[in-house]
C-alpha cells in the first residue's frame, strides 16, 4: 500500500543557488537527477523556484542529467 | 533607437579537441566574435575540464570557460548565433547579474601556464554490436558433428561398459549354483 512515513525534509541552503555549484544543490536531486517536491525539500516557494532555474542551468550545461 | 548595456555572466562549453591544439586560440576566438559585437569582456577564465552529464554531439568531456562581459541583449543574441555556427564552442549560456564580484574582476583575461590544463585523452564510443539470433546457435554442420562425436562417445561407454557387466553376471550365476550345490 501507499507509504505513509513523513519524507526525510532536506531544509534550506546556506546561501543562494548557483548552477555551478552542483554539489550544493546535488542532495535536492534523486539518483536520477528529478527535483524533490516543496514537501521533501522543505523550501519556500520562492527557494524551490531559484532550485528549479539553478537546476536546468545546470542540466543545460551537462553538469547534471536530465533524468531518465 | 539605443539598446541599454547590461552585464552578463557568460559560459561557454569548448570542445576538447580545439582547447588540446590550443588553450589561448580557443580563448581569444570567443572574445574576439564577443568585442565584434560590441560586448566588452572584462573576465574571461578557466572554470573546469570535466566529464559531461551526458554525451553532446557525441562528445564526452568539454572545457568550460567562464565570462564576465557588458553588452546589450542584440549583441548577446548575435554573438551566440555566430558561436553555434562557427568555432570551438558547442554551447552558450549567457545570464543577466547584477555586478561583477570583485574576485573575478582581478583574475581578467586568464592566461594558463604550460601544463595547468591538462586534458585527458578521450574515451571512443563504443557500439554495441547486434546480436541475431543465427549467431548464438550454432551452425548445421557443427551441430551434426557433435551428435556423431556424442553417439560415438555413448558407443565407446557401452562397450566398456558391457564387459565389467558380464563380469558381474558370472559371479552371480555362480554364486546360487555353489550354493545350491553346498545343500
Amino acid at each position: 500500500m501507499y507509504d505513509n512515513a513523513e519524507p526525510e525534509i532536506v531544509g534550506p541552503p546556506k546561501g543562494e543557488f548557483d548552477y555551478k555549484d552542483v554539489e550544493g544543490f546535488e542532495r535536492y536531486l534523486d539518483a536520477h537527477g528529478r527535483l524533490y517536491s516543496r514537501k521533501r525539500t522543505g523550501l519556500d516557494a520562492q527557494g524551490q523556484r531559484r532550485l528549479k532555474k539553478a537546476v536546468k542551468y545546470a542540466r543545460f550545461l551537462a553538469l547534471v542529467p536530465y533524468g531518465a | 533607437m539605443t539598446e541599454n548595456k547590461h552585464i552578463y555572466q557568460a559560459m561557454f562549453l569548448l570542445d576538447n579537441q580545439e582547447v588540446r591544439k590550443s588553450y589561448a586560440e580557443a580563448r581569444d576566438w570567443i572574445r574576439t566574435t564577443l568585442e565584434k559585437h560590441g560586448a566588452e569582456v572584462s573576465v574571461l577564465r578557466l572554470w573546469a575540464e570535466r566529464e559531461l552529464a551526458y554525451p553532446i554531439e557525441g562528445k564526452r568531456r568539454a572545457t568550460y570557460l567562464l565570462g564576465w562581459i557588458s553588452a546589450t541583449g542584440q549583441a548577446v543574441n548575435e554573438a551566440k548565433r555566430e558561436m553555434y555556427l562557427l568555432g570551438p564552442a558547442f554551447r552558450v549560456l549567457f545570464l543577466r547579474a547584477d555586478e561583477i564580484p570583485q574576485e573575478e574582476l582581478e583574475i581578467g583575461i586568464q592566461d594558463l601556464a604550460e601544463g595547468e590544463l591538462v586534458i585527458p585523452e578521450d574515451i571512443p564510443e563504443v557500439e554495441e554490436e547486434e546480436v541475431f539470433a543465427e549467431d548464438l546457435a550454432p551452425p548445421v554442420e557443427e551441430k551434426a558433428a557433435e551428435e556423431n562425436s556424442s553417439e560415438m562417445a555413448k558407443k565407446d561407454d557401452s562397450e566398456e561398459a558391457a564387459p565389467a557387466e558380464q563380469e558381474v553376471k558370472t559371479d552371480e550365476d555362480q554364486t546360487p549354483q555353489e550354493e545350491t550345490s553346498n545343500v
